[in-house]
Formats: C-alpha cells, sequence, structure tokens
C-alpha cells in the first residue's frame, strides 16, 4: 500500500490499539485522533480489522486445525459451534466418530504435567505414517491438557483407521508422557 | 482542477456548516464516504460487533452533519476531531444498552440462534485457512486468542505462561506473516 501519510502509526502500536493493549489515556486518544483525520492509517486499520474477523469467521466455522487453548473452546461452545470432545487417559484407546451436525472434533489428552512447560503431540495413522505433529504447545500447569482441534467437515472424508497419539516433553531430555489411541469409525454417507 | 474529493475536511464541513438540507449534498456525500468507515472501525474496535458499529456509524455521521448544518460546530476544521467525540460519547452509550441486551439474551435465546458474523467480502478466506496453518502452534494460538477470544496480550501471557511482551513480539510477527501470505496470493491474481 503506497502511503501518503508523513507520521504512520508504527504495524505494532496499531495492533495493540485494535487488541486493547494500548491503556486508556494519552497515546489512546493520539491514535483515535490520527486514525480520524488519517485515510491511510485509517485503511491499515481496516486490514487488520477484516484480517481479525476472517480468522473469527474460520473458528466459527470449525475450520481451524491444531492446538486450542481452553478459552478457544470455551468461546466456540458460547458461539453455538457443535464441538464434539473425547478425552483420553495415558494408554486409553477410544472409540470416536463424526457425527451429523459437527462442526469441530476436539481431543482432549490428559497426563501428569508436572514440571513441563511444553509438548510435543505426535499423529501417526496406519502403517506409522505421519498425521500430524503439533511443536512447542504450552500446558497450564500439572493438571493441565492438550487440547487438539479438527474440523469435523475434514475428519468425515477420513476411512476407519487408528490413530495413535504421543506426548513428549520438549526442553532438556524429552521424556515421553502419554501414548493415545484414537480409533476412528468412518462417517456413514448421508443418504 | 480540484474537485470536492481533493478537498481537506475543514473545507468539505464549511461547506456545510449553517447550509439548511439540500444545499450542499456534495459535501455531505464526501463527508460521510470519508468518516463513516472510520467511526465504523472505531465501534468495532469499542463494540466488537459489525452490526453495531455500522448503526453507530450511520447515527454518529447523521448527529455530525445535523450539528454541522445547525453551526453548532464550533471549528470547523476541527470536524474530525468532533466526529471522534460524538463517536465516543455513543460508543459509551451503546455498550451500557449492550450489556443490558445481552442479559436479556442470555435469558431468552440460546447462542446457536445467534447469527455467524459475516467475513469481509474482499477477503479470501479459504487462502487465510492456508496461511493460518502455515503458522507455528504458538502463533496461531496467539493469533486466535486475540482476534477470536477477544483476549489482551497479559491475558493470552497468563494462558499460555509467556510475558505479556512475548506475547505482543509473536502476536505482530504473526499478523505479519498472515498479511504477508495473503498479499502474496493477491499478487499472484
Amino acid at each position: 500500500m503506497m502511503l501518503t501519510c508523513q507520521t504512520p502509526i508504527p504495524d505494532d502500536m496499531l495492533l495493540d490499539y485494535w487488541a486493547r493493549d494500548l491503556p486508556d489515556g494519552d497515546e489512546m486518544n493520539r491514535v483515535e485522533e490520527h486514525l480520524f483525520t488519517c485515510g491511510d492509517c485509517s485503511a491499515r486499520l481496516h486490514q487488520m480489522a477484516a484480517l481479525g474477523a476472517g480468522l473469527t469467521a474460520l473458528v466459527r466455522q470449525g475450520r481451524v486445525s491444531g492446538i486450542v487453548s481452553r478459552a478457544i473452546l470455551n468461546r466456540l461452545q458460547r458461539d453455538g459451534a457443535q464441538v464434539r470432545m473425547f478425552w483420553l487417559a495415558p494408554g486409553e484407546t477410544v472409540p470416536c466418530a463424526v457425527f451429523p451436525g459437527d462442526d469441530v472434533v476436539v481431543t482432549a489428552l490428559r497426563a501428569d504435567f508436572s514440571g513441563v512447560d511444553t509438548v510435543t503431540l505426535s499423529v501417526t495413522g496406519p502403517d506409522d505414517s505421519p498425521f500430524g505433529r503439533c511443536d512447542d504447545v504450552p500446558v497450564s500447569g500439572p493438571r493441565g491438557e492438550v487440547l487438539w482441534a479438527n474440523p469435523a467437515a475434514l475428519l468425515r472424508q477420513l476411512p476407519s483407521m487408528r490413530l495413535e497419539i504421543t506426548l513428549t516433553s520438549t526442553g532438556g531430555a524429552p521424556t515421553e508422557l502419554g501414548r493415545y489411541v484414537l480409533e476412528h469409525s468412518a462417517s456413514t454417507p448421508s443418504a | 482542477m480540484p474537485t470536492i474529493v481533493d478537498s481537506g475536511d475543514g473545507d468539505l464541513a464549511r461547506a456545510v456548516a449553517g447550509r439548511v438540507p439540500g444545499v450542499a449534498e456534495t459535501a455531505e456525500a464526501e463527508l460521510y464516504r470519508r468518516f463513516a468507515p472510520r467511526v465504523r472501525l472505531y465501534g468495532l474496535r469499542h463494540l466488537r460487533d459489525e452490526d453495531e458499529a455500522r448503526d453507530l456509524s450511520q447515527q454518529v455521521m447523521l448527529l455530525a452533519i445535523e450539528k454541522l448544518r445547525g453551526g453548532a460546530v464550533r471549528d470547523a476544521d476541527q470536524i474530525a476531531s468532533f466526529v471522534l467525540g460524538v463517536s465516543r460519547t455513543m460508543a459509551k452509550d451503546w455498550k451500557r444498552l449492550k450489556w443490558r441486551r445481552e442479559k436479556l439474551r442470555e435469558t431468552f435465546l440460546s447462542a446457536s440462534m445467534v447469527g455467524v458474523p459475516v467475513p469481509d467480502a474482499t477477503l479470501d478466506i479459504d487462502h487465510l485457512e492456508r496461511c493460518l496453518a502455515r503458522l507455528a502452534d504458538r502463533e496461531r494460538t496467539v493469533v486466535l486468542l486475540t482476534f477470536y477470544a477477544e483476549k489482551t496480550g497479559s491475558e493470552v501471557g497468563r494462558e499460555l505462561r509467556l510475558t505479556e511482551g512475548n506475547v505482543r513480539v509473536i502476536r505482530h510477527r504473526a499478523i505479519e506473516r498472515l498479511r504477508t501470505c495473503m498479499t502474496s496470493r493477491e499478487r499472484g491474481r
């Protein structure tokens, strides 16, 4: 974007403003005064807001893969998304399937996270084929959980299969925290 | 020859000031075109609701033009500050009303009955999904906590056991990556 503004608001400040990280006061007043007088910076904020609206729409449609936090999960449920949850403890095998109307499937993995800050989640399919991997996943305390989300639309396309999930602590000496198995049943095609 | 689009904000405000409706329609339309999107963004930032932000921008602009016509804006060159001031006052009232409305909604409507917001029509949401998937897990979580869960930097930090400063750095980098990914697609069109 070609800017004619001589004193553009820096990108990080614009982002802080949008994310409500700019404290109320002189700085926020200056940013808002500038946004009301400057078409260029206002257009940049518009782009950022459009990106945010797009991200929100994606999540609400269940089109989000990977690790989600409890706050995102709570928000999804509050927004009326149909979330199918499967809870697994280390060593457990759980049958799973996607049902009509589901938007997102979340696998909640429990383990003893004492002394662990971050973990790696790796998923393998039939014949040990790699299915997914998430690195550097933060855990929230010793009795926390790791929430792995997948769009229901994506899982509906999978054949019946066995998925093995491994959680490993990251850091100095990686330690296996748990192995989990999902026995996925393929969705029956709707009539 | 300079057109109305080239006029400064103050010139436009002066063209409208003290005039009866219908006399300065072109200047009024240009003021609306220029400021309504800014008020909408202000509304989105403070109210976090697309419909309310759009309504706010209409009401603020109607009031601002009415005040201009009535000669109630003392300094035409300060029209931007005037519009911002009206936006602030109206958004505050709106928030109070919103709080009351949400209490009523929670009582009488289930969440699934409330519509999903429509993203910007110019945004390629399928491509955004691919760009989001390319982010590192931590970046994606920070971005979603910020834009979807509407958490501040310190709240995200508490959830992910990061410092607020660290969250801001990750967030800034992630948005830059998303933006680059989105524009590279636009250039390729």
